[in-house]
């Protein structure tokens, strides 16, 4: 992030002068850029081509990044139920409203804790980092949400554990910090109540850090399938996308290769192909929410906000 | 002054919070004891009016096992047979079933978690004892004690039909704890796939039946590749290692593997004495020298591919059936599949004298071991708030062939129906990935021989053949019971495992440098070097603690 920042000053200074060392460094600059953008995009690359080549071309002959026989063979057998869809719409679902909740409850919580007229911050937030470092184990935490929240089967045992994470509430807390106190005081001055002066001062400036957690929280919820496969029993029709979709690959990989397997008639499913058809549906939509953000990651600027 | 009294505050609330998790963790494990203690009560009351069997009230029994859900169209043909099974469930015992799936994704954490969550929604469990924890649920309190009385009164069918010794495997402390499928048959031991029609003209006129013979099949095979139009006697991959080099434990020792430990049997007992550890790799090396000697004598015939090692995913089998190589190494089952005249298997269809014949491993030493009956069995939940119901339905879909054709194979003439002769066969305008609802049902805890409709597929005559000369031969499994406490040794286990594997690829495969009493010695080495007496030690141990 702060290299980004960098990067944006020194090129808004650009059309002032470039020295030959400036040009040098820039030019490799922009080399090693690509060459790392390359190494990233090319293995996905690979992936969408595999998708639409057929199981058996790919178990001869490996991966391929033009399918030599273009098939839908995988993108057929991972959307042959219609479920799919439905599924796509309660990650969307998910994906948004635990995003927003998440992100004004943590951005309050976050703001609170470093505000100086909040008695025993720091005891509180020794009390929330404290929660990071111990946990019950997963059969106690699995009667918690069943039994004492009677949260089977229900989407809100999905939503509610990803809304607050103690990792998020500290970066939060870290971010505000960079906001001077005296912006609060004269909110304050000015005669702002508490919530005033949240909503109309301080949130504005949190821009990238909404936008930072937020990414993140986004990306929790969307790629969320533990939750899922615990509370969401099959009484439930609907799935989460990613629980859904790695359900498609693990029952046909599972039968192959337990135990179970050994009495029972796989047909010839293209597991391997699946596996990316699956991929590239599943990165679908989320990619698209970056180019949404990244304009926060490089205005979040708060220098000179006050004066004097 | 404040601020302190705060912080004392917040600190306490934590401790309490942590003692209040610690505490919060006692009573769900004793949860399971102390529910089954009510629910034995609520069967010993029920033994007592045992005559009478009170069903006036009409309940619903959940079924849970490892499964996918059909999804869709699939899902519609699942609830016609789900309505129709319900319609004489109710008729019979004024109870329907509900299914409950676990779907593949991390599925024993969730399977254990559903089970240990005692909350009465789940009755009938599907487990097994070597790939589904039913030992550990069933110490933790999570199933219920079945008592005698109990079976004889809610599933006498059942009861009749699993002899005595079979319940005594099924016993955990004096207590019976799971119904065994141990009325099916399925034989998963290894062996190789070979041609017999091949085999004749290589002059085994009776066909292969040891290590000797598959290398005379193998010298004709290698040496006639073009004549019978193969392009490899057997293109390996390089994973069939270990299981080859059981196969030879098992063809010149009576060893018998206990399994779980390691996918390439490095423990167990001997036939004679069951009950005392062995590894005959380990120490008996003019054995495993003969081993090495043949097998590079195989690979310098060429039997299979140079870079064999590299081969992770190879097409042999699919190769075999249509007459691309001269043999394979699986189990029993797959041989069903290879010796009968299916759609796939062209080599029927191409020349009409093609026969797949199987040699198994153990068969010069009659030493074949069958398959636990607990590899698949049923439990009832200790939370169960009508145990005796589920047992009247399981006896149902165990012995009722109304039920039993519903549950196993679907609605007559949608998903299957019967041929002339009594096999099974596909419907007109089946279509696999909606009307197969024998496979959605996961009924792999109580299939029944009896019931069974053989699908029409299959070169019965064959198999039934071989089928006889393993039930003469046979033993049971004995270690069903057996759950080895691996804490303390895993580290070794592990250790171990890795370094049989990394010489089994060298030897089982001929590729290894020198004469093969260096290679074996330097095996030996490294097993000890590994720590494999400390792991025979310890796991006799605990098999002294559990049989002596």
């Amino acid at each position: 992030m702060a290299k980004k920042k960098d990067l944006d000053l020194a090129s808004s200074s650009a059309k002032v002068k470039l020295g030959v060392s400036d040009i040098v460094i820039r030019t490799f600059g922009y080399i090693l850029t690509t060459f790392y953008a390359l190494a990233c995009i090319f293995p996905f690359l690979i992936i969408l081509g595999s998708s639409f080549t057929s199981e058996s071309y790919l178990n001869r002959y490996g991966v391929q990044l033009i399918p030599h026989e273009f098939t839908l063979e995988a993108y057929k057998a991972v959307t042959k139920s219609g479920l799919i869809w439905k599924s796509y719409i309660l990650t969307i679902a998910i994906t948004a409203v635990g995003t927003l909740i998440g992100l004004s409850i943590i951005a309050m919580t976050g703001y609170a804790l470093q505000r100086r007229d909040f008695p025993f911050r720091n005891v509180i937030s020794f009390y929330i980092y404290f929660t990071s470092l111990f946990a019950a184990g997963l059969a106690p935490y699995y009667l918690l949400m069943t039994q004492t929240y009677k949260l089977k089967d229900s989407y809100l045992a999905v939503l509610l554990p990803l809304l607050m994470s103690p990792w998020l509430i500290i970066l939060m807390k870290n971010f505000v910090k960079s906001i001077p106190h005296e912006i609060t005081e004269s909110g304050k001055i000015d005669g702002a109540g508490d919530m005033r002066i949240f909503v109309s001062l301080i949130l504005p400036m949190l821009k990238p850090a909404l936008a930072t957690i937020g990414l993140f929280m986004a990306l929790g919820y969307w790629n969320e399938w533990y939750q899922s496969s615990l509370f969401l029993s099959s009484r439930v029709d609907v799935k989460p996308l990613q629980y859904m979709l790695y359900e498609t690959v693990n029952s046909t990989e599972a039968l192959k290769q337990t135990v179970a397997g050994q009495y029972i008639t796989v047909t010839d499913i293209p597991s391997n192909t699946v596996k990316m058809a699956t991929a590239m549906l599943a990165t679908g939509p989320i990619v698209l929410l970056y180019p949404f953000v990244q304009r926060y990651f490089i205005s979040g600027i708060t220098v000179g906000a006050v004066k004097g | 002054m404040k601020k302190k009294l705060f912080a004392v505050l917040l600190a306490a609330s934590m401790v309490l919070g942590l003692t209040a998790c610690g505490a919060k963790d006692a009573p769900a494990s004793n949860a399971g004891t102390t529910k089954t203690e009510t629910t034995t009560e609520q069967s010993s009351a029920s033994e007592e009016a045992a005559p009478a069997i009170d069903t006036s009230e009409h309940v619903k029994i959940t079924y849970m096992f490892t499964g996918s859900k059909p999804e869709g169209a699939a899902m519609d043909r699942f609830m016609e047979m789900n309505d129709k099974l319900n319609e004489i469930l109710t008729e019979k015992c004024n109870a329907e079933l509900e299914f409950y799936w676990i779907g593949w994704t991390d599925y024993l954490s969730v399977y254990n978690m559903t089970i240990a969550a005692m909350d009465g929604s789940i009755d009938l469990i599907g487990t097994a004892s070597d790939w589904l924890d039913a030992w550990p649920n069933a110490k933790n309190g999570a199933f219920l004690e079945l008592s005698e009385d109990m079976l004889k009164t809610y599933a006498p069918q059942t009861w009749a039909s699993v002899p005595a010794e079979n319940w005594e495997l099924c016993k955990y402390d004096g207590e019976i704890y799971l119904i065994p499928e141990d009325n099916y048959a399925q034989w998963t031991n290894h062996g190789f796939i070979y041609r017999a029609d091949w085999a004749e003209k290589a002059g085994l006129a009776n066909g292969v039946h040891s290590w000797e013979d598959m290398t005379k099949y193998f010298e004709y095979t290698t040496a006639n590749a073009d004549a019978l139009g193969i392009k490899q006697a057997w293109d390996s991959d390089g994973t069939q290692n270990t299981q080859l080099a059981s196969g030879w434990v098992a063809s010149h020792t009576n060893f018998v593997p206990i399994d779980g430990i390691c996918s390439s049997a490095l423990w167990g007992g001997t036939k004679d004495d069951l009950y005392t550890v062995v590894t005959p790799a380990y120490t008996d090396t003019d054995m495993m020298v003969e081993y090495a000697k043949m097998m590079k004598s195989w690979n310098d015939m060429g039997v299979w591919k140079k870079d064999v090692l590299n081969n992770t995913t190879s097409t042999n089998r699919d190769d075999f059936r249509v007459g691309l190589v001269a043999a394979d190494q699986h189990h029993t089952q797959t041989w069903t599949d290879l010796c009968s005249p299916t759609p796939s298997n062209k080599i029927y269809q191409d020349d009409p004298n093609a026969k797949a014949g199987f040699f198994y491993f153990g068969e010069e030493t009659k030493n074949v071991v069958a398959l636990s009956i607990t590899h698949g069995a049923m439990a009832i939940s200790a939370a169960s708030k009508n145990p005796e119901r589920a047992l009247m339905v399981y006896d149902l879909l165990r012995n009722d062939e109304a039920c039993y054709r519903l549950i196993n194979y679907g609605i007559e003439g949608v998903s299957y129906e019967i041929d002339e002769n009594g096999y099974r066969i596909n419907p007109e305008g089946y279509n696999p990935d909606t009307d197969n609802v024998g496979g959605a049902t996961s009924w792999w805890w109580g299939r029944n021989d009896n019931l069974e409709l053989r699908s029409a597929d299959r070169a019965w005559d064959q198999i039934e053949a071989l089928y006889d000369e393993y039930d003469k031969i046979k033993i049971n499994y004995p270690y069903g019971q057996f759950i080895p406490n691996c804490d303390s040794i895993q580290g070794k286990i592990d250790n171990c495992n890795e370094q049989f594997g990394n010489y089994m690829k060298q030897i089982s495969f001929g590729l290894y440098t020198g004469t093969a009493e260096d290679i074996v010695a330097e095996m030996q080495a490294a097993l000890k070097a590994a720590g494999i007496e400390d792991v025979t030690a310890e796991l006799q141990a605990q098999i002294d603690a559990l049989y002596k």
